[in-house]
């Protein structure tokens, strides 16, 4: 079960390099996704198990993580096939190596070694650097170095993380693995020390690739100039693996009794991106780059319900799933207004409401639901975070978060409702693709699939979605207090 | 005690190699610095498995020739290829000047070596100066990452980095997998090869390699 | 110090007062067998110095009593440091606790006066001789005093006989590497106070690229022979400094001691002749950081034989 779910995206982006005719590379990066989806849904039928010391596994937090992927992926490709015009460089790498991405987030979600991983994590970094260099312009030759390179260097640090961890599981006899069944059982006897270094490591390695602030800055830039279904991946797929990494991490910090302190860099991380984004967001004049900030808040805002606690967990769940059905949307809508106006500038799209009905209320809905307004779940998560924030009476946590959120909240407000609203402008062309309507019926059916799923899934949660998000936030938050640990370790020096 | 004397005459050699790293200006030069540092990494997990058990298994040989096959002729091909089909063969002088950053590193290594020896391991380790050394490497890479220009020069400080990252892993011989080692290795190549390409595509589009001219992208 | 350690002290004097010329033309041959000459011959700068003794000293009418004393005050300066560092022994004539820091004080006097006289002469060629001098004199003794600062601790004595001597040889077992980084330092000190390549070219007639050589421009027939002298004696000096500190002797050698030093200077001096031969001079912009290099490797030294003491 575990195999399918990286050897079926391989074997169709296989497929794709060798099929000479580019529908027939089309067709089957989109049979390829949503023969993975398949595979996702069936899994949710049936039940695994897994031992502490195996390399992969499929756990509650990690199969939420996948599923979402699969999903965002499905969609993508499906709204790729109507986006897609003409090929700039080679189709078939850049189908491969979509399909490459979605192998490696699938290894990532499954994998429960450290430094399986970290070789996940790299591979999915890589195969998405020449998705990013798409429209071989300078700018975006510029967005994949600055994307290369940071993220490498982050990387390499995450990568010092795990060997600091390793270290730490150093007093342990016999030697351990560093599979995270294995660190979470013997945690108390872990090195809190080289623990806490390799937490804060790590943080800031999977942070770096994840966006946290102050190491977002490559984000911008490559949402902004990368195709918006690549934006799309990689804003509501690639984070979620990163938050994976720092998940697994925290999870090992919690059973040691570290949770408090790591739980509080989080929150510090966490508000000082939300902070960030809320800074950029306003005046802000390209409206993907508006988008790339919004991630950055959204990372912020996971970061932060992690860190307070069980509610939060819940909370910062519900918005990892909010967040990757959300920037479909967005980044779709994005793609679907480039193609209308071809501009990235704020100033240059407006009236898209009058000019295009249905793509305006798409967009609208995407707006409403990233910013947070009900009955969207993004409302329901950040509210949840309030409230877990104030029952452990964080107060200035509640009042950061919430100024933070209104003032991006009226940052991409400003910016986008004239987008919406108003005369469309002189140019604008009256449909992106001339007579075929089949482009802008996928496209916007995509993007339309997405939204309806956020909203149904807004207010209120079918019972095996609020299911799995529990269990996911369970995993994070394992009832072992402080108090035990310094017992357990007492009863082992003891000779 | 022999092969102690030699473990640390390698590391500090590493350092040094660091050191004239940051004090050069010839591209060219650089790279072919980090290949002779990768060797001398390279020999280091067969020189830690002959102190340790006198005997080489198959895991330590295994790990020193996939770095050094990778690090000493396979990246420094790649990147000296990149070199080659351009006109540029100079750094350009950083901001803080090269002396200075020489200097700058050997503050950097001092502290490390100075802060290196009051961290406590829980296991001992084999040599003194192995947590030392691998924190000033990548914190010299750090280094020659943010100071310098030319975009050739930042890939080696990433991979100067990544140096300073096995050496810390040298720490933990025993306890990482071999496929995990090999896999880390492979995802560097490809990295230092996706890295060779955007290079290559940055000198033809923009007739150089610097990066502070890759401005275009900012807040408006 | 002992009647038979006074008697021998005699002919080691004599022995030290006449070798730098000698060495002066070990440099000079091996640097002729590079190029394919056969050389000066081996008693040359002998010869050259009984040359210029003989001959009428002509002063400048700018200059004052500084220009005549400058020379004189740097070979006393030079000649009482050679009684306090072990040149071909490994005792030196004379030698107390801290003298370390007499020495290089005594370095720094020579250097001083030298300086001084140069710019007495009101010549804007030796005052920019003069500068580079001294810059590079500043540069140069943070290495040279990390490097005395390692020695000091890794023989726990400040005394330069007594840190040069067997207690050294027991450090080259424990901190071997620390001793291979003062030993780089101390040649590139060496390379760059004796004004050789490849911070200094002692052969060049071009005023603009001279350092040590335009500070003598002025000088002549006898105090040119004394600085020539002088400059022959720091050589010894300095690589004796750094031969002790590479090799040091067991004390069983006790005829034999002197005799292999004074080999071993000659094969310095070749050493430096060899690397005059195969570089060339650095651009003047590049010397501070050849010297900040020197200062780097004595800086790492220093650090790994403090945290080796400590744990």
């Amino acid at each position: 079960m575990h195999v399918l779910f990286i050897m079926v995206p391989v074997a169709f982006g296989l497929l794709c390099l060798a099929l000479p005719w580019p529908r027939w590379q089309l067709a089957s990066l989109v049979v390829g996704s949503l023969v993975h989806l398949g595979v996702t849904i069936r899994s949710w039928m049936t039940e695994t198990s897994i031992e502490a010391d195996a390399f992969f596994g499929i756990d509650p937090l990690g199969h939420l993580f996948l599923s979402l992927n699969s999903l965002l992926f499905a969609a993508t490709c499906v709204y790729f096939v109507g986006y897609h015009r003409k090929a700039l460089i080679s189709q078939r790498i850049f189908l491969a190596c979509v399909l490459g991405l979605l192998a490696s987030l699938s290894a990532l979600c499954m994998s429960r070694h450290l430094g399986v991983m970290w070789v996940s994590l790299e591979a999915a970094s890589l195969a998405a650097t020449p998705l990013i260099y798409f429209r071989l312009s300078a700018r975006a030759l510029e967005a994949t170095w600055k994307f290369l390179l940071m993220n490498s260097v982050g990387i390499a640090l995450a990568l010092l993380g795990i060997f600091c961890i390793a270290v730490a599981t150093q007093p342990v006899k016999p030697a351990i693995f560093l599979t995270t069944g294995d660190l979470i059982a013997q945690a108390h006897r872990l090195d809190p020390t080289w623990l806490r270094a390799g937490f804060l490591l790590a943080l800031v390695g999977f942070g770096t690739k994840m966006g946290l602030a102050p190491l977002h800055s490559w984000k911008p830039d490559a949402y902004g100039e990368a195709p918006p279904p690549v934006a799309a991946l990689l804003s509501g797929g690639m984070t979620l693996g990163a938050f994976l990494g720092i998940l697994r991490v925290y999870q090992v910090c919690g059973a040691a009794g570290l949770a408090q302190w790591a739980g509080t860099w989080l929150v510090v991380f966490g508000l000082l991106s939300v902070a960030t984004a809320a800074v950029f967001v306003v005046g802000n004049n390209d409206y993907r780059r508006i988008f790339a900030y919004t991630s950055v808040e959204h990372m912020g805002v996971m970061v932060i319900g992690v860190g307070l606690g069980l509610g939060g967990s819940y909370a910062s769940m519900l918005h990892a799933m909010h967040n990757t059905l959300n920037k479909g949307v967005l980044f779709f809508m994005a793609g679907f207004f480039w193609r209308l106006y071809e501009s990235n500038r704020v100033r240059d799209v407006r009236g898209a409401l009058h000019h295009h009905p249905v793509a305006g209320v798409l967009f609208l809905g995407g707006l409403c639901a990233t910013c947070g307004l009900p009955p969207f779940g993004m409302f329901f998560s950040e509210l949840g975070i309030l409230f877990a924030a104030a029952e452990k009476s964080q107060w200035w946590v509640v009042a950061l978060f919430t100024l933070t959120l209104c003032i991006v909240f009226v940052g991409v407000m400003t910016a986008m409702l004239p987008m919406v609203f108003g005369p469309p402008p002189e140019n604008v062309r009256s449909t992106p693709f001339g007579e075929k309507r089949w482009r802008t019926v996928t496209m916007l059916g995509s993007a339309a699939g997405l939204l309806v799923l956020a909203l149904a899934l807004g207010a209120y949660q079918p019972a095996f979605v609020r299911n799995a998000l529990t269990q996911a936030a369970a995993t994070l938050t394992l009832p072992i207090d402080s108090a035990a640990i310094v017992v357990a370790r007492a009863a082992e020096a003891r000779p | 005690m022999m092969s102690q004397s030699i473990i640390d005459a390698a590391l500090i050699l590493v350092v040094l190699l660091n050191l004239a790293m940051l004090a050069t200006s010839r591209l060219a030069r650089c790279v072919r610095i980090f290949a002779m540092q990768s060797l001398l990494l390279a020999a280091l997990p067969l020189l830690l498995e002959l102190q340790h058990t006198r005997a080489l298994g198959l895991h330590p040989v295994a790990i020193a020739f996939g770095a050094a096959a990778l690090k000493v002729i396979v990246i420094p091909w790649v990147l000296l290829r990149v070199l080659r089909t351009g006109e540029i063969h100079r750094e350009v002088e950083p901001m803080i000047g090269f002396t200075a950053s020489m200097l700058l590193g050997s503050l950097i290594v001092i502290a490390c070596f100075a802060f290196g020896h009051r961290l406590v391991l829980p296991v001992k380790p084999q040599s003194d100066l192995l947590l030392s050394v691998s924190m000033a490497t990548v914190l010299n890479g750090l280094l020659i990452l943010v100071s310098r220009v030319k975009a050739i020069t930042q890939v080696v400080g990433f991979l100067i980095v990544e140096n300073g990252v096995f050496i810390f892993g040298l720490l933990l011989l025993e306890q990482t997998p071999v496929l995990v080692e090999l896999g880390i290795l492979l995802d560097l190549f490809v990295a230092v090869f996706i890295m060779g390409i955007v290079v290559y595509h940055i000198r033809r589009e923009f007739d150089h390699m610097d990066t502070n001219l890759l401005d275009a992208l900012k807040e408006s | 110090m002992s009647i038979l350690r006074a008697v021998l002290a005699v002919p080691e004097a004599i022995v030290l007062l006449a070798l730098p010329p000698l060495l002066l033309s070990v440099i000079a041959k091996t640097k002729a067998k590079f190029s394919g000459r056969v050389g000066p011959p081996w008693l040359q700068p002998y010869f050259d110095l009984y040359k210029l003794i003989q001959k009428t000293p002509v002063y400048s009418r700018t200059t004052t009593w500084v220009f005549r004393t400058g020379p004189i005050v740097n070979l006393a300066a030079l000649l009482t440091a050679a009684t306090l560092i072990p040149v071909l022994s490994s005792d030196s004539l004379l030698g107390f606790s801290g003298d370390i820091i007499l020495v290089a004080y005594l370095f720094a006097l020579g250097r001083m006066f030298t300086v001084l006289a140069a710019m007495d002469t009101g010549s804007s060629f030796e005052g920019m001789g003069a500068s580079r001098e001294v810059t590079f004199g500043t540069m140069s003794e943070p290495a040279l005093f990390l490097s005395f600062v390692v020695l000091a601790v890794a023989t726990k004595s400040l005394q330069l006989s007594q840190m040069m001597g067997s207690g050294l040889a027991a450090e080259w077992q424990v901190a071997a590497p620390a001793l291979v980084l003062v030993v780089g330092a101390l040649l590139i000190v060496l390379l760059a106070e004796t004004c050789r390549v490849p911070v200094d070219d002692p052969a060049t007639h071009l005023e603009l690229t001279m350092i040590h050589e335009v500070m003598a421009l002025d000088h002549s027939g006898p105090e040119f022979a004394v600085i020539t002298y002088a400059a022959a004696l720091k050589f010894v000096l300095l690589g004796s400094i750094l031969l002790h500190t590479a090799i040091p002797h067991p004390p069983s050698l006790y005829f034999l001691g002197p005799m292999l030093r004074m080999v071993e200077l000659a094969a310095l001096a070749c050493l430096v002749g060899i690397i005059e031969s195969m570089t060339a001079r650095l651009r003047l912009n590049r010397v501070p950081m050849l010297l900040a290099g020197a200062t780097v490797l004595s800086s790492i030294a220093v650090v790994l034989v403090l945290t080796g003491r400590m744990a």
